[in-house]
């Protein structure tokens, strides 16, 4: 099966297929051509831009600028975490860019050693996209749990005093918000895997297939990602509770504003 | 057993307490009376550590409260906030849950206790398998106070535990917790404490 090549001309083909919208958007006066522009020209250069820099990126096939690359994302996506959770960046940009760097790192080598079997694990054709899907992962991941269990603590603050002061052990006062943040943040990805392939093909296998793989490979991959995505989020959650956890709650056990 | 001394506690717009100084006896049942907002319930909460003081000591069983004594002022009492702030969950697992603390692990429950208290106190044994969501206000009050007695330790503080009680059931607990030879600290607007002889008033 070869691959047609899409151009320009394919995406202006597709692309004129929204103006029925845009009149349609007019007539019944919704507000959303304004956004309809903004957002699809912000997708076209920000893609671009990703596009000549990924090129760039293949052609050298560096081990050097390939980890350079994956540090540099696991800081934006610290950044961003931090901001969705509205944490002190500060005082948590270590224990949060830790929480992303351990379970990424350890997966991403272990994915492309023992379950591609590699012979180069920063072979940019791997290393770039699986560890991109294991980052988006990990970041929602740590944003829902994170924000859920700060904010349920918050909440019921009362209910945790009560504990503490009977128990005298913020762990174990801390548990179940805990195991709530743990549910709260697993629940979608399992979710999703639950109706995997009946609802929709996953995006990751739609690319390869079109992109010319054939759909038994596609399909082993596709369950080979998720099964890494799923613990790589799990991962960076429990170490992101935990290590902003060191700096969240003054001597006294009690959650400093 | 008990001394709060020279206690300052300031908030942004107002100033609760400014060298405030009590004394508790072992065994002595003290009642705390103020109006609404003069910060009877922060002192429990200061005892606790959840509220920090600006100045002042906070001595329990000649220890000062800091970082490495919170320990021993939260294992050795037991607080019953005013709302009882309990965890929505399944009463029977909720007790369980209290009872496998580590600091709790050596308090055994005797069933045969837990069936008096809930006899004593007037509550139906099916409420073990009702959610705390259920449980009416009194019936709180109730199980908290119960869990607090079951917890077996030094000193309580009870903040409220009466309010929404019937007359009936307010004398009984005032009776059971009087007779108690626990330190007691009761916060509280029901008359029924107050015609106590046994009890030492304190008014600010």
């Amino acid at each position: 099966m070869e691959t047609g090549n899409l151009t320009i001309i394919s995406l202006i083909k597709i692309g004129i297929l929204i103006i029925p919208i845009l009149i349609l958007n007019k007539y019944f006066r919704i507000k959303l051509n304004k956004k309809i522009f903004y957002a699809f020209s912000r997708m076209i250069i920000q893609l671009t831009l990703v596009g000549i820099f990924l090129q760039y990126i293949f052609d050298l096939d560096s081990p050097l600028i390939n980890t350079l690359y994956l540090l540099f994302m696991m800081t934006v996506a610290s950044f961003s975490a931090i901001n969705k959770c509205s944490l002190d960046w500060k005082k948590y940009v270590l224990p949060i860019l830790l929480a992303f760097f351990l379970p990424n790192i350890v997966m991403i080598f272990y994915f492309n050693k023992f379950v591609v079997n590699l012979n180069n694990v920063f072979d940019t054709q791997y290393f770039i996209p699986i560890a991109g899907m294991l980052l988006g992962n990990s970041l929602s991941g740590i944003i829902i749990g994170v924000n859920n269990f700060y904010s349920s603590i918050k909440e019921n603050e009362k209910k945790y005093f009560y504990v503490l002061s009977i128990s005298a052990n913020k762990l174990e006062a801390l548990r179940p918000y805990f195991r709530q943040a743990i549910l709260v943040s697993n629940n979608p990805t399992l979710a999703s895997i639950e109706t995997m392939g009946l609802v929709a093909l996953p995006g990751m296998m739609t690319g390869q297939i079109l992109g010319g793989v054939v759909p038994i490979v596609a399909i082993k991959y596709q369950i080979a990602i998720m099964i890494a995505v799923f613990i790589v989020r799990y991962f960076s959650l429990i170490l992101a509770i935990f290590l902003t956890g060191y700096k969240a709650f003054d001597e006294y056990d009690v959650l400093i504003e | 057993m008990l001394e709060f001394k020279d206690i300052n506690i300031k908030f942004a717009d107002k100033v609760l307490f400014n060298n405030f100084n009590i004394k508790v006896r072992a065994g002595e049942k003290v009642l705390l009376n103020a109006p609404s907002g003069s910060g009877k319930s922060t002192l429990f909460r200061a005892f606790l550590g959840f509220q920090r003081i600006n100045s002042g000591e906070i001595i329990f069983d000649g220890k000062k409260l800091a970082k490495n004594t919170l320990n021993y002022f939260r294992q050795n009492s037991c607080y019953v906030s005013q709302d009882v702030d309990l965890r929505n969950e399944v009463v029977s697992e909720l007790l369980k849950e209290i009872f496998s603390y580590k600091c709790n692990k050596n308090t055994t429950i005797e069933q045969r206790k837990v069936k008096e208290l809930f006899s004593y106190f007037d509550l139906q044994e099916d409420m073990f398998t009702k959610n705390v969501k259920e449980l009416s206000g009194g019936e709180r009050q109730r199980l908290g106070l119960i869990i607090c007695i079951l917890l077996n330790r030094k000193i309580w503080l009870l903040d409220e535990v009466t309010s929404g009680l019937d007359k009936k059931m307010k004398e009984k607990v005032v009776e059971f917790i009087l007779k108690s030879d626990k330190t007691v600290i009761i916060i509280s607007h029901d008359s029924d404490w107050v015609k106590n002889e046994m009890l030492r008033i304190v008014r600010w």
